[in-house]
């Protein structure tokens, strides 16, 4: 079913993505990440000593600061900042260096839609950027239900007001992490993405199936740019030969190109 | 929380003694004249009234928002305007997140000073019905990264921003003329603030040995010096405010030295400011003509190297 969005995308149509790393001097790591005209500043202070009190000390803790564009700080920023912490500390190796926190800050830019994934995407290009040991990265995307029943990818801020349910979904770039020990693959069958975190909003019915399909597109999307930023062709996922959508044009810099 | 305040950052002994020794024979560290400014990068974002700057590592964020209040009792035929200043934790590890400490204050207090006291900004025209409602600008500056002299890089943010805010329009309106209006910005084109003149704010490090002066530290530099004052001064000659809060004396020679620098940066830092503002309301004119952004479909394959 063919759909009118407002910007002239089609339903699996992203707008276009930016990203660029090491921007700030003085922050441990820092990336910024666009998608469209919303734009996330994310920075990584490194391993400093100590952990919070209610932290368990055998392990690594990370401290997520959620800073919005204008305003007090009030409970949708805790939230974010509760399921960004959640979010990282699955994909960070926390063994490594116990006893320790890392903190990251993320101020929006400018809010156009789909703000918590750029500001997951931000904030794992920016732990990349600060070196901290990773088992994989994460990919944060963005689906909406509409009222008529149809699925679009990367809505902007109008887009979101206006649909029935819209889901944020967080991917690994690497199914090993999720596969359990010692499972056979399938011979012949592609293995599914595991999934990191779910937020959802509204109400949706037995569509998750198809907004995970959708999903899983736009992940190939954002997980071979995520790829390229990082300069390193481990990362991208085996499912790249599957790609029949499109996206938006995409510019990556980096300002001193260091090795992923 | 102990263990968590040995991770300030501390400059080494030699590092001091390298950066006085380099004054000595007029060399900064970063290979600048003692009254060299550093190079002021000026970028707006999509929206109105918000504004990034960048002087050398320093990089500031403005942004303008404006609501309908209630105005002061004691002034009920003027606007108001507030400044917030946000020491991100992100520029600086000693910066901890939460009250603003006395640095932000002051930073805060300096381009307060600056703006409304000089009357910068037109506070009358921002009355809309005497006594009932008037608009409340409100200016949000976060500091994103701390490359030293905050206070400069977020007075011209905090201009930049004003400069390119625009405020919708509204007309009174309801059965006694008491209601007011707002017209979004779709149906009737949003106004500028009226800005009477740019206060430029130059900060100045003073050093012990010989009182060597120095305009515009990097943060190495405010570890080591002995003082600090800085002038707000507009293209026009105008001194609209100075702030030098302790540190060690200065002769009455070398702060009329500093007012006269100052005057004549100020002059160069504004029309950097009003050029970039062009260019901002060029692009924003251009954007309102074309309606849809072009973006082509790409294939990824070719992309990916």
């Amino acid at each position: 079913m063919e759909v009118d969005r407002e910007d002239g995308r089609s339903q699996n149509q992203l707008r276009p993505l930016a990203c660029s790393r090491n921007i700030l001097h003085r922050a441990h790591g820092s990336a910024s990440w666009s998608q469209g005209d919303t734009k996330v500043l994310a920075a990584v202070y490194g391993p400093k000593a100590g952990t919070k009190k209610n932290e368990n000390p055998e392990k690594a803790c990370i401290e997520v600061i959620w800073k919005p564009k204008t305003g007090q700080i009030g409970k949708p920023e805790k939230e974010y900042e509760m399921i960004l912490k959640r979010t990282l500390e699955s994909i960070c190796i926390l063994t490594v260096n116990p006893n320790t926190t890392t903190s990251i800050i993320v101020q929006v830019v400018n809010d156009d839609g789909a703000l918590l994934p750029s500001a997951i995407n931000a904030a794992c290009m920016a732990l990349v950027d600060a070196g901290i040991p990773m088992k994989h990265l994460a990919v944060a995307i963005c689906c909406c239900v509409a009222k008529s029943g149809y699925v679009i990818l990367d809505p902007t801020k109008l887009e979101e007001q206006k649909m029935k349910a819209f889901a944020y979904l967080v991917f690994p770039n690497s199914v090993h992490s999720v596969l359990p020990e010692g499972s056979l693959r399938v011979e012949g069958e592609p293995i599914e993405n595991g999934i990191i975190t779910s937020v959802t909003h509204g109400i949706m019915s037995g569509i998750h199936c198809c907004l995970l399909n959708e999903g899983e597109l736009q992940v190939s999307n954002c997980l071979i740019f995520s790829g390229g930023t990082c300069n390193s062709s481990q990362l991208i996922h085996p499912k790249l030969g599957d790609l029949n959508s499109s996206f938006g044009p995409i510019i990556s810099t980096d300002e001193d190109s260091p090795v992923c | 929380m102990e263990g968590r305040l040995a991770n300030s950052w501390r400059l080494t002994v030699n590092d001091k003694n390298f950066i006085k020794t380099a004054l000595l024979s007029e060399i900064r560290i970063d290979g600048r004249k003692p009254f060299e400014y550093r190079k002021i990068s000026i970028k707006f974002g999509r929206e109105d009234g918000s504004s990034e700057v960048q002087l050398g590592q320093t990089r500031v964020m403005g942004m303008v928002t404006a609501q309908l209040v209630q105005p002061y009792r004691d002034r009920p035929k003027e606007g108001i305007l507030s400044i917030f200043t946000e020491f991100s934790p992100m520029a600086d590890p000693s910066f901890e997140p939460g009250r603003p400490g006395e640095l932000a204050v002051e930073l805060g207090r300096i381009i307060d000073r600056g703006l409304r006291e000089s009357r910068a900004v037109d506070t009358e025209s921002l009355c809309i019905l005497a006594g009932k409602f008037v608009w409340a600008i409100r200016i949000d500056l976060h500091i994103l990264d701390n490359g030293g002299n905050l206070v400069d890089a977020a007075n011209i943010a905090a201009l930049a921003a004003l400069l390119t805010f625009r405020r919708p329009e509204c007309s009174l309106g309801g059965e006694d003329g008491q209601e007011v209006i707002v017209h979004p910005p779709e149906i009737r084109e949003p106004l500028p603030l009226t800005v009477h003149h740019l206060p430029i704010a130059i900060s100045f490090g003073f050093f012990s040995n010989e009182s060597i002066l120095v305009i515009d530290p990097t943060h190495n530099e405010e570890a080591v010096m002995g003082g600090r004052m800085t002038t707000t001064v507009n293209a026009n000659g105008d001194i609209c405010a100075i702030q030098k809060s302790g540190g060690e004396g200065v002769p009455q020679r070398v702060i009329m030295q500093c007012l006269q620098l100052a005057t004549s940066k100020a002059a160069s830092i504004t029309k950097q400011i009003k050029d970039a503002v062009e260019v901002f309301n060029t692009e924003r004119a251009l954007r309102k003509i074309k309606r849809h952004p072009t973006s082509t479909g790409v294939d990824v394959r070719e992309k990916q190297n």
